[in-house]
């Protein structure tokens, strides 16, 4: 089964690209096909949830590493072998189409250029050397082996192959076999993802998290940092039953939100099996992730910022009412409302969640009278980000330290802004009413 | 000097979005033919920052409202009349005509369909033609705002050859000669005329569908003065895109040229803030806006900062993409122009004791701009008690009834500053600490 997440923790993390930022999918996404792309979007959607599952992939995927695998296939003629291949003579409704006779003799002898490199690379010592790939590698060459095949293997890869002939693959590969020769491609594609990802791992030296079974409530990452930024600073933070409530506090602009982002990621990307950016990572198998970082207010659906916080808090309440273990973020708890009440609430709800044991919280806020009431529980923790300030300039480590700050800058980065400067020069138009201003 | 309002602005009132349900163009976006759609893309987009221009089509607007004139024309028609129009060569009669009777044999002897085609754009064209003089001939009765413009696109119909096509009878046959005839003087001759008469349809469209929308909706239309008045001043101004909307009352002008808001949350505030934007939009260009009266004075542009999202690849935390927001709001105010400027929860991103100085500061700090409208809004209630010392500003609250414990909201606009707080009452409602409880 697959990890619980949802669209608003996706986009939080930012692992889909949007208009002209990069996303988290795009720094591992180095496949060479289209099918090892879709493939590779599938796994960022659906992480996993399953010990052996995760495991096994992040084994596969340290064999390729050890071996500097590099993809056997060319990409192009993979690509024109899978158009040729899916494409469909007989459409459910709508005009019959048909490839023309050049499609189709390029089509056939990609397939046939593609089934001898597989041949040669499932018979390659390399690839044997993957445990985990043992039985669908057999299987795989179960299949080249069929009988039905022979014909293909007569052929020489670069061979013009005669008119009656090419009618007679067509025949054979797009029609008779046709399952097998996608099961064949669905098995290059699987190739696809975990030589683009060893590959990254090695090019930006990521490290493969150790799993723990579920219910251990483990959280142990070291030098966490964001694997967009560049000269990000690195990060550690463990978690476990006696700490299962991290809160953050600190500045504007001292990071929170970048650490928060990084931190998540890394939880997110260690439930796919994928190398994370650490220079350690432990962790217990959850039943799903959720963060809340820019939760936007829907006016649609009459609703305002504090009340879509409120709708966030009650799912995770509804998720976490079923028993489940769950990694969730808020950043900025209850900021769309008056002090007061995000005091209150920020407590009631923190003290809640400090009850939950084999769930794992953090929550980032600037209300620090909340820090003291928390202390008296047990299992929460502090941290901040700190500032040094320069003179009026403020300057940042965005290095995790443990405690609570009550720095604030944010007349300070005003000023700096020159905003009010820029308005006491500023061509007033009318009379001025207020002199004293 | 171009109407000033950046697409910051434009998302958070929802203005644009052919397709977006909710949007305010999709509420109004009623045409019926392709190029009515084009004509009301351009009004849209082209706010007007001339009184007196936008009081002319205020009028226009006011008067197909009150006239029930139906839109004659069939859009599919009219598209094919403007493919007919638009594709000319400016060729002389000789070429034309030899072309026609090439097309004529070429239809004979094989599947050619481009005489059958031309033919098609020249009966539609005339059918059109005949519709817009019956059009034209009914509002000059009217005596409408448009009256000069009616009386030169009559005088275009009155020409004798155009007249000869209007009185001809696309049911009877028509000589391949008449219909080279015809497209000379369609295509060429009076080409220019024919567009526009096109642009004619388009503009009619328009008017007729969005004071249609405005009737339906009871809508006024907003009387516009000149942007040294600095006057502001609405009646049950709503939210048009929110059925049953709650009107409010507005009046701003020199010397109370700031509003303050506060209220709890839900109260409705960011609504309130973003019916003004939307109105003063809408009134500006001349279309009907959502209220029972409205005058205003002209603004040179709409700053509004309702939504700001933070941007990790720009490096801006939350709180700095408002600074930076509102340090883009001072630049275009310090300029000195006649602007409206709306923050919605200013520095809500930040801790209180920054939100309360900043908030402070900065509204003082525009308060000064007597050219300027200048609405904010906040939770931080304390904020109120320091700016009462300023002379023009003015404070309204949404409230919130309590009926035993559950609040409602009245979306009603008070004079004053708001003390209640339910935003606790909220969380309990929902069951949410006895949700995370429960195992």
């Amino acid at each position: 089964m697959y990890l619980q997440t949802d669209t608003q923790t996706m986009d939080d993390l930012r692992l889909f690209s949007k208009a002209d930022t990069q996303g988290i999918y795009d720094i591992y996404n180095h496949s060479f096909t289209r099918g090892g792309q879709n493939m590779m979007e599938a796994m960022f959607r659906k992480p996993l949830n399953n010990r052996e599952a995760i495991i096994r992939r992040i084994n596969i995927i340290t064999a390729f590493v050890q071996m500097k695998a590099r993809f056997p296939f060319d990409g192009a003629v993979l690509d024109q072998a899978e158009k040729y291949i899916s494409f469909d003579d007989h459409p459910d409704g709508g005009t019959r189409v048909s490839l023309s006779e050049k499609e189709v003799q390029h089509g056939i002898m990609s397939v046939i250029a593609l089934f001898h490199t597989l041949r040669w690379y499932l018979e390659s010592a390399e690839i044997a050397t993957v445990k985990e790939l043992e039985e669908e590698r057999l299987a795989a060459i179960g299949v080249l082996n069929d009988p039905a095949f022979i014909p293909v293997f007569n052929e020489k890869p670069d061979a013009r192959i005669s008119f009656a002939a090419i009618t007679a693959f067509d025949v054979l590969i797009r029609n008779k076999e046709k399952r097998k020769v996608l099961q064949l491609l669905h098995f290059i594609y699987h190739i696809d993802v975990y030589v683009s990802v060893a590959q990254v791992t090695l090019q930006h030296n990521l490290v493969f998290p150790v799993v723990h079974p579920k219910g251990t409530n483990i959280l142990k990452v070291d030098g966490v940092y964001h694997p967009l930024l560049k000269n990000a600073v690195a990060n550690s933070l463990h978690m476990g039953p006696s700490r299962n409530l991290i809160f953050l506090t600190g500045a504007n602009m001292a990071g929170k939100s970048t650490f928060l982002r990084s931190f998540s990621t890394a939880v997110y990307i260690a439930h796919m099996g994928f190398p994370v950016a650490a220079t350690s990572m432990e962790f217990s198998v959850m039943d799903g992730v959720y963060t809340t970082i820019n939760l936007p207010d829907n006016l649609g659906i009459g609703a305002s910022h504090f009340y879509a916080e409120v709708l966030r808090v009650k799912k995770i309440g509804q998720e976490l009412s079923e028993g489940k273990s769950l990694f969730v973020l808020f950043d900025e708890l209850f900021r769309g409302t008056n002090v007061k009440d995000a005091l209150e609430g920020t407590l009631a709800v923190c003290n809640a969640f400090t009850n939950r044991k084999d769930s794992k919280f953090i929550i980032s806020s600037h209300i620090i009278e909340a820090a003291e009431e928390l202390r008296k529980k047990g299992s929460a923790a502090f941290y901040f980000l700190p500032t040094v300030m320069n003179g009026t300039v403020p300057a940042y480590t965005y290095t995790l330290q443990e405690g609570v700050t009550d720095d604030k800058h944010g007349m300070i980065i005003i000023n700096n802004e020159g905003i009010l400067e820029i308005l006491r020069q500023g061509n007033k138009g009318g009379t001025r009413l207020n002199k004293q201003l | 000097m171009s109407f000033k309002i950046d697409r910051q602005s434009i998302g958070e009132l929802n203005l644009m979005g052919k397709f977006r349900q909710g949007s305010v163009y999709y509420l109004f976006n009623k045409v019926s033919t392709r190029i009515g759609e084009k004509l009301m893309d351009e009004m849209f987009s082209h706010p007007l920052n001339d009184a007196a221009a936008i009081n002319r089509r205020v009028a226009i607007f006011e008067f197909f409202g009150k006239s029930n004139i139906v839109f004659p024309f069939e859009a599919d028609q009219v598209s094919l009349m403007r493919e007919y129009i638009d594709t000319t060569a400016r060729r002389s009669q000789w070429v034309v005509t030899a072309d026609l009777y090439l097309q004529k044999l070429l239809a004979g002897l094989t599947k050619d369909g481009r005489f059958k085609n031309t033919l098609l754009q020249l009966q539609a064209t005339i059918v059109t033609l005949k519709k817009c003089f019956g059009m034209l001939e009914l509002l000059k009765r009217e005596n409408g705002p448009l009256q000069d413009r009616v009386d030169a696109l009559l005088t275009i119909m009155y020409q004798k050859d155009i007249r000869r096509i209007l009185d001809s009878d696309i049911y009877k046959p028509m000589s391949t000669r008449r219909v080279s005839e015809y497209d000379f003087l369609l295509r060429n001759r009076h080409n220019d005329a024919m567009k526009d008469i096109l642009q004619f349809i388009a503009e009619t469209d328009v008017y007729i569908s969005v004071s249609k929308v405005s009737r339906e909706r009871n809508f006024c239309y907003a009387t516009a003065v000149e942007k040294e008045e600095n006057l502001f001043h609405a009646r049950n101004l709503r939210h048009p895109c929110i059925a049953k909307a709650v009107g409010n009352d507005i009046a701003m002008k020199t010397g109370s040229n700031v509003l303050f808001l506060t209220g709890a949350n839900m109260a409705g505030k960011s609504t309130w803030m973003k019916s003004i934007g939307i109105g003063m939009y809408m009134a500006h260009i001349g279309f009907p806006v959502a209220a029972s009266e409205m005058v205003f004075s002209v603004r040179e542009g709409i700053f509004s900062s309702i939504n700001v999202a933070d941007n990790i690849a720009m490096g801006y935390s939350h709180f700095y993409a408002e600074v930076v927001r509102v340090k883009d709001a001072a630049i275009a105010a310090a300029t000195g122009e006649h602007l409206l400027l709306m923050f919605d929860e200013l520095f809500k991103g930040t801790n209180v004791k920054d939100a309360f100085d900043g908030t402070l500061a900065v509204t003082e700090g525009f308060s000064a701009y007597n050219n300027c409208l200048f609405i904010v809004s906040t939770h931080i209630i304390e904020v109120g008690e320091a700016l009462k010392k300023l002379p023009n500003v003015q404070f309204r609250f949404m409230p919130t009834v309590l009926e035993g414990n559950v609040p409602r909201y009245t979306y009603t606009l008070h004079e004053g500053i708001t003390e209640d707080r339910q935003g606790m009452m909220i969380i309990e409602n929902e069951g949410i600490i006895a949700l995370i409880n429960k195992m």
